[in-house]
């Protein structure tokens, strides 16, 4: 009896045997697993639509401020380097670090992940298991960015000044849902592959 | 060939993946996983009755929050509030859908499902009834858990709230409060209860005999 025989249900969480003949998880009966190129070429087709999204999101504004009739947009750098220098530093790292470094970490390890567990790369799986444990936690909060600038539409909303989203916010919450959906499908059995 | 009695002993770390065999606990005690400290089970015989209170808590303050003003700025005189209303009418007149579409379901609607399949969960097993249907909303539960954002709204919310301190004079609303009851209770309920818990209980109070009446 090896550790690699025992899965665990993602849904449920209960300790599976893994028999091959049987991929229904005993307790909630949902799917252990399907076959592995789906999961992984799910993933990978998931990461790919999010990592397209991710250059409007960067280039477009995510931001259009109307004054008097004129408009001035803001990309995301924009915005970050303007309350840099207004002097607000916390809030300008939150904000880096939330909207321009999040997505990139994401996509550095779901790659990763994917690529050591196609080609057998050796590293700890535990370390892999904590590497895919992040990237779940970490997803959504890329989300500030845009909800952030939801809320200042609303608030600054007069008939001399009015902001309003741009085209770059779209992409940037289309972008956050996908690198979502590609960590859900991520089947952490490839992981488990790699070792034996 | 292996019983599911004897796999009922292990439990698998959510964290690293470490396969752990199950010790009997003390009322109010907790487990922990020997490689990463992660919490992956604790004894609690009142848990059903705690988290059932919680939860309508929660309800409450949800709907509350999603009510009333939650904040207003005031800029030389100049009045504008933010409510959930005034913020899907400004989405609808820029012609936002997707983000607006994005919003209602990550910060209205997955929530109160969430909190409401939780309601039924506890309330069917406080009344030991219908089984089945309880093991259905426990599935979709572990569906819906990642895709609440309502702790971001509120991180959100207090970056801009920082951006505009210097140019207008900020009101805090009735809904403000509620949110941050709203957080501080789902922090609660998260650390509270946990999906192999749930599901202990599940076999523990109905049994397995559902499961033959559905194959």
């Amino acid at each position: 009896m090896k550790r690699s025989n025992f899965i665990r249900c993602h849904v449920c969480e209960t300790v599976n045997y893994d028999d091959p003949s049987n991929i229904l998880c005993r307790r909630c009966h949902s799917k252990l697993h399907q076959p592995e190129y789906i999961s992984f070429h799910r993933t990978l087709a998931f990461l790919i639509t999010a990592m397209i999204l991710y250059i409007p999101a960067n280039l477009y504004p995510i931001l259009i401020s109307k004054q008097f009739g004129v408009n001035t947009e803001s990309t995301i750098i924009g915005g970050v380097i303007h309350l840099w220098e207004a002097g607000s530093y916390p809030i300008a790292l939150i904000i880096l670090v939330a909207s321009v470094f999040v997505p990139l970490l994401k996509f550095i390890f779901i790659i990763y992940l994917l690529i050591s567990t196609k080609y057998n790369v050796n590293s700890s799986r535990v370390d892999k298991h904590k590497l895919f444990y992040i990237t779940e936690a970490i997803g959504p909060w890329s989300m500030i960015d845009v909800f952030v600038v939801i809320i200042l539409a609303v608030l600054i909303h007069f008939s001399g000044i009015q902001v309003f989203p741009g085209a770059g916010a779209t992409s940037f919450a289309l972008m956050v849902f996908f690198t979502m959906l590609s960590a859900l499908s991520f089947d952490t059995r490839l992981i488990k592959k790699g070792v034996t | 060939m292996i019983t599911n009695r004897e796999l009922d002993q292990f439990i698998i770390c959510k964290k690293c993946d470490t396969l752990h065999r199950k010790i009997p606990l003390h009322q109010g005690t907790k487990a922990l996983c020997s490689k990463c400290d992660t919490l992956i089970y604790r004894r609690d015989d009142k848990m059903i009755e705690k988290s059932l209170a919680l939860v309508i808590t929660t309800i409450i303050s949800l709907i509350v929050a999603f009510e009333f003003t939650i904040i207003s700025i005031n800029i030389n005189g100049l009045e504008q509030s933010l409510s959930l209303s005034s913020l899907f009418a400004v989405l609808i007149e820029h012609n936002q859908y997707v983000v607006g579409i994005m919003f209602l379901f990550l910060i209205v609607i997955f929530p109160l499902m969430i909190l409401t399949s939780l309601f039924f969960i506890f309330f069917f097993m406080k009344i030991k009834k219908y089984g089945y249907t309880t093991k259905r909303l426990l599935i979709l539960l572990s569906h819906l858990k990642h895709w609440s954002m309502v702790d971001i709204f509120f991180i959100s919310l207090l970056v801009a709230m920082v951006k505009l301190f210097d140019y207008a004079r900020i009101e805090i609303g009735v809904s403000f409060v509620a949110f941050i009851l709203t957080l501080i209770l789902e922090l609660i309920i998260t650390k509270n209860i946990s999906f192999h818990e749930l599901w202990q209980e599940h076999e523990n109070i109905y049994g397995e005999e559902d499961d033959d009446e559905e194959e």
